[in-house]
């Protein structure tokens, strides 16, 4: 038969033209800044962080994760035995078996990826994707037929010119989209750019059931601050935005874009992709930013990325929420590529939109973001006989008060959280005037030369007293404080505890340190804010301490690590771009679609955020105010 | 006519007689409004019955609030009232003929009337020529300079003993250049020992600097305590006190002194030798129109402010058109994008330091309520009369925005009407 | 808001324009910082002659603030170095004098120290120039005059024309100046010229403190009578909750608010 010869020559070809492809996009990743990745274990480390951890990602929608591993395995397996059984000819009845085995699991995969493809949901992209179910198919039946003979199953030479001429275009056609486009930029891409992507991601802490969600610092001696061109991502961001399958779960959950503020993190991510190639985004297939145009981006790689690829609107429209990253099959890391450019934004343009220089100006002259008398700090506690640090160098617990000391309704949360750690007999101080904001909404909006300078400043004050923990009513000093500072404490230092005082209660309470009466009130339900969620991994303690009340829960549809954000963070209130809806208002619609007659609440953000919707709605109450009001003083 | 007093019985009959239909003209009209009548031997007499009304309960009450007042009260009290303003006190007047010494305070004179500003000044100048005063140093009058156009009249009860009046062309609008001109030659004519501003925005600073360059006097800016010796100057930034000898040239921050009350003075206008014409390098264009809707909202000292209780915006555009407010807006406003952001009141918006700020349909939140804090008087106009703007406002009124905001329209319009019949 | 097409480069007046910054001081924290109005001054420059516009300061030269005017889009500056406590005037005079530019823009008051306002007026003396105060914004030049606008208070304009050379000190009522951008900023080249400062005799004499609270001036009631002494102790002291009016009709409440503002001068 004709294939007999044609078929090696095919796939040294088609496998030729992968390898010139790889090649060609490698050295478009190599483009990048570099980074040192250990290559050696990163490749070790891949096939285990693909089936265990981001199939731990996947399997939250079971259907596509069977799909995926039927289709993706059935190839993986087939091009491997391919290779042996048609390349090398190696003439192994088993091996013929085997492909035939694999080749049929891919075109049962392949089935299912054709069914979900007959009505896709919005979020997924269509163009090429949609070509993408037939080409599996049509590999894995070639395939299946071509080795038919290899197997013994049917005679060499059975079938005539036609059936040669069809299996011929079969093969053509299904190693063309699985090789040549593999290399060169067709949906499979995603295949050989995930693997590596897995291998050489730039936080390998989050395999192995890790975490890591700290920003990473910017080097201010550097020539250009943040990230202009897409050349100035490192290298293996630049990989991480080719792993894009453009599956869109990330603009499913995105609050921005749900609020049809001009973001979409997919849509984002392919446009880094046209970046690092160059060209336009005309063949993007999936949904636009709200309210703008597909067709009008164009990039390379070194062209600025806000001048004609990407609308400065876009970067800020994002409040850093990590939904998008959490949701991400591919473990992209779309916050940090956002932030980076915000970086430049903010360091090199000095374009930060709306109040944000503002803001800015007032972190650098006041160390608080509204530009109060650094000396008023504490003027919220002025009856609450606090103890200060300056005064007693030492205690056990150092409450991190934050900037919800200038806020007049947070203070309420400061209060209630004070007359907790009262009446539980708990050790603790503060550092009063010497305290200084985090810095978080300082590196959210790109200046991350303010936050340096305001993190160096609170470490030295740290430095300078002996405490065990920290604790905070607030879920961005917390973020900040675990896991941001550690890169400017000295080496071996800084090995503080901080808790999230919705933590700190539960184990207060857990340790019979506080009498608590049953909640009294109707139904409530837990909003859980990013940086104390996704950022930081603690679900469970707010849960368990309003468990210890009696209550139970109405939980939303979004919560957990699904949780929607308020749209407080990021800097996003300050930034304000502006959208169809609001964020808070979308959550608000989440809490009253419970019954929740109250909203608990673990961050004074949130509050401000939801207490913002117009009533009438749900209350919404900081979990120590609840506390507070379930609390059973002792009489003396 | 002969001094001899005659009687009339038939008055003093119907005086004793109160129930006489008469009693109260006899007694009002004839003895005067304060009530009195001529006693049996010619004296006269105040009638204590004249005075007072008779109260709710049918006891005589005597006002003395009303008439303080000047309010619409009781027929008598009223009566009492208006007398009393007739024989206003004549402050007594202080007269200096011949001056040993001049202080001369240049007015802002907005609007062609002193203000309270002025007034500080002058009575600042008459602290200063009183400790002159004291350490010997003889008597000493305070000029006022004016220019341009003037309609105040109370020159004398200011503290002025003297004024000059630089008037004509040449010192109408911004014209700097010639009005230094002008206070040279008056400090080469009068040789004053100080030479006093308001350090305002109005004029003040700037005159006050720029003859203070032209004389080469190192002035003494922002002084609120001010004595013979010793001048307290505020610094930059508000933040520090300089303390420092009093200087001939000073720039006086508001309040420095008490302004006079106590005294009138002569108002004498002084005649200036003849002012040479300068030529002037900066040549006055005139007044700019401002939109007051134009005007930030940090500067605005009036604020229409709208929130989420408004219902018709076209109404609420027209209401601040009309008034010549600058709007405003509550986040709420903003974000359902009938207001522009850079019009949104609190502390996540503008913080603002209007004189007036009326809230429609704004019930109050705390960051709100934060970024109002400044503001000297609130109005608010809201249908929940248990917010918390309401709390905070100085006069509220309780109803529907749409139909006080239509009244409010008809209100000035109307007013505006009538202003300008009048004018005509 | 800020314009979309900034002429950064380009100088198509072709004038030469210095900006005078100082050090400035945040009033609630004393911190050191770009000067509010100098920094609009500064950007008055900028939409003006683009980066042709030269940067002065006189003085020690906080690093920090010079980087921070800087960061708004200028690639050096001048520093004439001299100690603290010196007065900037005769420096600043002579290398003006030398350099004679078209225009001098400075800020109405330093933020701190002194802030007596005076150096525009005592540099327009020593140049024989003409001083515009509280300028808001420039117009384009013609033939050597120039439009500007003068800021007066309650935001009202007014236009005035001058011909070149001039010096205008800026009001806050500017357009606000554009943010301050660290990398520029930190790579941009302070170029310093060390002075012999002439020491400020006058103010070594001066006391310095922090500022008091100013008395808030009560209202003395000089009674005459008992009347009016009995009226001054029994009246309602100010601010003790407002006037509120539920029943009235609409027009008798709208008549209320209008008297109001009336009184407070805020209609006319």
């Amino acid at each position: 038969m004709i294939l007999d010869g044609l078929l090696p020559v095919l796939i040294s070809v088609a496998l030729a033209l992968l390898v010139i492809g790889a090649v060609r996009r490698v050295s478009l990743w190599r483009a990048g800044q570099p980074e040192s990745v250990n290559i050696v274990a990163g490749l070790l480390a891949m096939p285990r962080r693909y089936l265990v951890d981001l199939h731990h990602v996947v399997e939250r929608d079971k259907y596509m994760s069977n799909t995926h591993v039927a289709t993706g395995g059935g190839f993986v397996l087939s091009m491997a035995l391919i290779v042996l059984v048609h390349l090398f000819g190696v003439d192994s009845q088993w091996l013929a078996w085997a492909l035939l085995a694999a080749t049929a699991l891919m075109f049962v995969g392949a089935v299912f990826v054709y069914k979900r493809r007959q009505s896709p949901p919005s979020r997924l992209s269509k163009g090429p994707w949609m070509r993408l179910p037939k080409s599996l198919l049509v590999f894995a039946a070639t395939f299946f037929v071509v080795t038919l003979p290899a197997a013994g199953v049917i005679p060499a030479e059975a079938g005539g010119w036609l059936l040669a001429v069809i299996l011929l275009a079969g093969i053509v056609y299904g190693l063309g989209e699985m090789l040549f486009g593999m290399g060169w930029g067709g949906p499979m891409k995603h295949a050989f750019a995930g693997a590596l992507h897995l291998a050489f991601h730039r936080r390998a802490e989050r395999f192995g059931g890790g975490r890591s969600t700290g920003l990473k610092p910017v080097d201010l001696g550097a020539d250009i601050l943040g990230v202009d061109k897409p050349r100035g991502f490192k290298w293996n961001q630049l990989l991480g935005f080719d792993a894009c399958v453009q599956c869109g779960r990330c603009e499913a959950v995105c609050p921005a874009f749900a609020a049809g503020q001009p973001l979409n993190p997919k849509k984002l991510i392919q446009d880094m992709v046209v970046g690092l190639a160059g060209g336009t985004d005309s063949r993007y297939a999936g949904s636009p930013y709200p309210g703008k145009d597909v067709g009008n981006a164009r990039g390379g790689p070194d062209q600025v990325i806000t001048e004609g690829l990407v609308n400065p609107e876009t970067l800020w429209s994002c409040t850093t929420c990590r939904a998008c990253v959490e949701e991400c099959p591919m473990m992209i890391e779309h916050v940090d590529a956002i932030v980076d450019m915000r970086r430049f934004l903010t360091l090199e343009k000095g374009n930060t939109p709306n109040k944000g220089a503002e803001t800015l100006d007032n972190l650098i002259a006041t160390d608080n973001p509204n530009g109060f008398a650094p000396g008023s700090r504490m003027n919220w506690a002025a009856d609450q006989n606090l103890r200060l640090m300056s005064d007693v160098k030492e205690a056990d617990v150092l409450f991190w008060v934050s900037d919800g000391a200038f806020d007049m309704r947070s203070q309420r949360i400061l209060r209630a959280f004070v007359k907790l750690l009262k009446t539980a007999n708990v050790d603790f101080a503060v550092l009063g005037d010497e305290e200084r904001d985090s810095g978080d909404v300082a590196r959210r909006l790109g200046d991350d030369a303010t936050f340096q300078s305001l993190a160096k400043r609170n470490i030295e004050t740290l430095r300078k007293y002996k405490f065990n923990r920290i604790v905070t009513t607030d879920p961005h000093a917390f973020h900040v404080l675990k896991n941001e500072y550690k890169d400017f404490y000295p080496q071996g230092e800084g090995n503080y505890e901080v808790y999230h005082h919705t933590t700190f209660i539960n184990e207060l309470v857990k340790a019979s340190a506080l009498r608590l009466d049953l909640y009294k009130g109707g139904a409530v339900t837990y909003h859980d804010p990013c940086y104390l969620g996704r950022y930081n991994g603690e679900y469970d303690s707010p849960r368990e301490l309003l468990a210890e009340l009696g209550i139970e829960l109405a939980e939303m549809e979004r919560s957990g690590f699904r949780s929607r954000c308020c749209g407080g963070g990021g800097g996003a209130p300050i930034t304000d771009i502006p959208g169809e809806r609001r964020i808070a208002d979308m959550r608000m619609e989440d809490v009253k679609a419970t019954g929740a007659e109250l909203v608990a609440v673990g961050c004074q953000q949130c509050t401000a955020m939801l207490e913002g919707v117009v009533e009438p709605r749900p209350e919404v109450k900081d979990i120590a105010e609840i506390v507070v009001e379930c609390l059973v003083e002792e009489v003396h | 006519m002969s001094d001899l007093i005659r009687r009339d019985p038939r008055t003093e009959w119907i005086t004793r007689n109160r129930l006489h239909p008469l009693h109260a003209d006899v007694l009002f009209s004839g003895g005067g409004a304060t009530g009195a009548v001529r006693g049996p031997s010619g004296l006269i007499r105040k009638n204590p019955h004249a005075s007072g009304f008779i109260g709710p309960n049918g006891i005589k009450r005597i006002d003395r609030l009303a008439a303080l007042k000047g309010e619409s009260g009781p027929v008598a009290g009223q009566r009492r009232g208006a007398a009393k303003a007739a024989t206003e006190v004549q402050l007594p007047l202080v007269t200096v003929e011949n001056p040993d010494f001049y202080i001369v305070a240049v007015l802002d004179m907005v609007g062609g009337r002193l203000t309270s500003h002025d007034k500080d000044v002058l009575g600042q100048g008459h602290k200063l020529a009183a400790g002159l005063k004291a350490n010997g140093e003889g008597e000493g009058v305070v000029v006022a300079v004016a220019f341009g156009e003037v309609k105040e009249t109370s020159f004398d009860t200011a503290g002025a003993d003297r004024v000059i009046h630089l008037q004509g062309e040449q010192f109408e609008g911004y014209s700097p250049e010639q009005r230094i001109t002008a206070l040279q030659v008056i400090d080469q004519q009068l040789a004053p020992r100080h030479w006093l501003f308001p350090d305002s925005v109005a004029a003040g600073q700037e005159l006050g600097c720029r003859l203070a360059a032209r004389l080469g006097e190192r002035p003494a800016t922002q002084a609120w305590q001010v004595d013979n010796d010793s001048a307290l100057c505020r610094g930059g930034s508000q933040r520090i006190d300089i303390s420092r000898a009093t200087p001939r040239l000073l720039l006086l921050a508001e309040e420095c002194a008490d302004p006079i009350d106590e005294t009138r003075h002569e108002a004498k206008l002084i005649e200036l030798d003849n002012v040479p014409a300068t030529l002037s390098r900066i040549q006055d264009c005139g007044a700019v129109d401002v939109d007051p809707s134009q005007i930030p909202l940090g500067e605005a000292e009036f604020i229409l402010s709208a929130g989420n209780g408004i219902h018709d915006w076209n109404q609420f555009h027209a209401a601040a058109e009309v008034l010549g407010a600058t709007e405003g807006a509550s986040r709420v406003a903003v974000d359902d994008g009938f207001m522009p952001r850079f019009r949104q009141v609190g502390a996540t918006g503008t913080w603002v330091t209007a004189r007036v700020y009326v809230a429609v349909g704004i019930s109050g939140a705390i960051q709100h309520m934060q970024g109002i804090g400044q503001c000297d008087k609130v109005v608010a106009i809201n249908t929940d009369a248990g917010c918390d703007m309401v709390k905070r406002a100085d006069l509220s009124v309780i109803g529907d925005s749409g139909e006080i905001l239509a009244e409010l329209i008809r209100l000035v319009e109307s007013r505006q009407q009538g202003g300008a019949e009048d004018a005509a | 808001m800020q314009p979309e097409a900034r002429n950064e480069n380009l100088n198509p007046t072709g004038i030469k324009v210095v900006s005078l910054i100082s050090i400035g001081q945040h009033p609630q924290s004393g911190r050191a910082r770009r000067a509010e109005q100098d920094a609009r001054a500064v950007e008055l420059g900028l939409n003006l002659v683009g980066t042709g516009l030269e940067l002065l300061h006189a003085g020690e030269g906080d690093e920090t603030v010079m980087r921070s005017y800087l960061g708004m889009g200028l690639p050096k500056m001048t520093l004439l170095k001299q100690r603290d406590h010196c007065d900037a005037l005769p420096v600043l005079a002579e290398y003006l004098a030398r350099k004679v530019p078209d225009l001098v823009l400075t800020g109405v008051r330093a933020e701190s120290g002194e802030a007596s306002g005076m150096l525009p007026f005592l540099l327009g003396e020593k140049l024989g120039w003409p001083v515009i105060n509280r300028i808001a914004a420039i117009g384009e030049v013609v033939d050597g005059e120039v439009e500007v606008l003068q800021a007066l208070p309650r935001g009202q304009r007014r236009a005035i024309k001058v011909r070149l050379p001039f010096i205008a000190s800026v009001d806050m009522a500017a357009e606000a100046p554009r943010q301050s951008a660290y990398g520029p900023g930190r790579r941009a080249a302070i170029d310093a010229n060390a002075t012999d400062g002439v020491v400020d005799a006058v103010r070594t004499g001066w006391q310095e403190s922090p500022a008091r609270k100013k008395p808030k001036r009560l209202k003395v009631v000089k009674a005459k009578t008992a009347a009016d002494r009995f009226k001054a102790a029994t009246a309602k002291p100010q601010g003790g909750g407002g006037k509120v009016m539920k029943n009235e009709s609409a027009t008798e409440q709208a008549q209320a608010v209008l008297d109001m503002l009336v009184e407070e001068g805020v209609i006319r």
